[in-house]
């Protein structure tokens, strides 16, 4: 049988393996032309700023090789990105988390929430974008519907530990779950173990998706940080399975 | 404390089953597979920002989720059936079939379970429901998709946007 397009009713979805993940696309099936453009965008950002390609922009600044003017000119935006959350979470975000110059923590979101601007940029006004468990959304996926995203649980395979729902946001989760522990806190040199997950909502993925990784360093502390950072929100799993949330998360428990 | 060990571990297995889903059309016996090109590529040839060099967890995988208005279905829905492919457990080899009105799953059956040794019997009568019941109760969350820990490609495999996606087929 020959395979049959990802559409359900009037929506698309592709799910586009880029990245060292998979970003899976939802628009209306009618929005279907916007979707070559987005995954150029995509495999461009791998090509150019994976630290694990010698040959990227991003390997050969880290090693002194190309300047900085003769980078793509994303890199230096995704720098500036990177300068303003380092100074907001602390220090707890870093593009050096190993010593070694590696923008990843933040290049994921910013480059899925730009492959957003894309889709809006072609009329597209229903969207999610999720890259490997961070996500972006816009519009309603059914008249009259919010985006309902599950958050999962970090302790509990196959359940939601929430559910946030909306219309234009975006929410990044850290964690240990499905890598182990390998975010570090960058003040101690430990890994961080306070926390199973964190998830951050809030308006843009760029900025979610690098304070998730840095409230995840940040352990229990994060709480008071993230209620205090305007626009965005907090939800924490503990080990022990009890959580935590900021005052204004946008989620149920369950 | 045995037991428990054992229904964790299968508990695994089974959820490593909702790997790959693949179309299946009814009254077809063949699988093809769905254009969501995630599914085989497992990051083959491709950078690694997402730390695919961690080795991915078995354990963290099925998140399912589903288009809002799952409830009201619409008059004329039609039925399918989503097949796994059969993925080689430590307890044999097991396939699970997922059962779709519209978007909504209505039924997770098992398919296939042909190692038949009495530790493999005991562990799927355990750990099996228990699939299926996660499998429901994040269904019953009504959710679009699902927000996570990073996973790898191979990591995406196991998740549940993966059958997410692939059940919008």
């Amino acid at each position: 049988m020959i395979a049959q397009p990802i559409a359900v009713a009037d929506r698309l979805r592709h799910a586009e393996p880029v990245m060292g993940t998979v970003v899976s696309v939802d628009i209306p099936a009618a929005a279907a032309s916007a979707l070559p453009g987005v995954l150029r965008w995509l495999h461009w950002v791998d090509a150019t700023f994976s630290p694990y390609r010698a040959d990227s922009d991003v390997s050969r600044f880290g090693r002194g090789e190309l300047p900085l003017a003769e980078c793509a000119p994303e890199l230096a935006e995704v720098l500036g990105e990177c300068a303003v959350i380092r100074d907001i979470t602390g220090g707890y975000f870093t593009t050096t988390p190993g010593g070694v110059f590696d923008p990843s923590g933040l290049v994921k979101g910013w480059s899925i929430e730009r492959a957003c601007r894309l889709l809006a940029a072609a009329g597209v006004t229903s969207y999610c974008v999720n890259g490997g468990g961070d996500l972006q959304c816009a519009g309603e996926p059914a008249p009259g519907q919010p985006w309902r995203i599950g958050i999962a649980s970090p302790l509990q395979p196959g359940r939601v530990a929430t559910v946030v729902t909306g219309r234009d946001f975006a929410v990044a989760t850290s964690g240990n779950a499905e890598r182990g522990a390998h975010i570090m806190n960058p003040h101690t040199g430990q890994l961080a173990a306070d926390l199973a997950s964190i998830t951050i909502t809030g308006p843009r993925l760029t900025t979610a998706d690098a304070y998730a990784t840095a409230a995840f360093a940040m352990g229990d502390v994060a709480m008071g940080w993230a209620e205090r950072v305007p626009g965005y929100e907090a939800f924490a799993v503990r080990p022990d399975g009890r959580t935590w949330r900021t005052s204004g998360f946008p989620g149920d428990s369950r | 404390m045995r037991r428990a060990i054992l229904a964790l571990s299968s508990t695994i297995a089974g959820l490593v089953l909702l790997l790959s889903f693949k179309t299946h059309i009814p009254g077809s016996t063949d699988t093809g597979t769905t254009a969501a090109s995630g599914s085989g590529g497992a990051g083959a040839g491709s950078a690694d920002m997402a730390g695919a060099g961690h080795a991915a967890r078995a354990g963290h995988a099925g998140r399912p989720g589903n288009a809002a208005h799952k409830a009201r279905r619409p008059p004329g829905a039609a039925t399918r059936t989503v097949t796994g492919t059969v993925a080689d457990t430590t307890y044999g080899p097991m396939q699970v079939q997922v059962t779709l009105a519209g978007q909504s799953i209505t039924s997770v059956k098992v398919l296939q379970r042909t190692d038949t040794g009495a530790e493999s019997d005991q562990i799927d009568a355990s750990a099996i429901p228990r699939l299926v019941n996660e499998t429901l109760a994040v269904q019953s969350a009504h959710i679009n998709a699902v927000s996570g820990a990073s996973y790898t490609s191979a990591g995406y495999q196991r998740s549940l946007q993966s059958a997410l996606d692939k059940a919008s087929a």
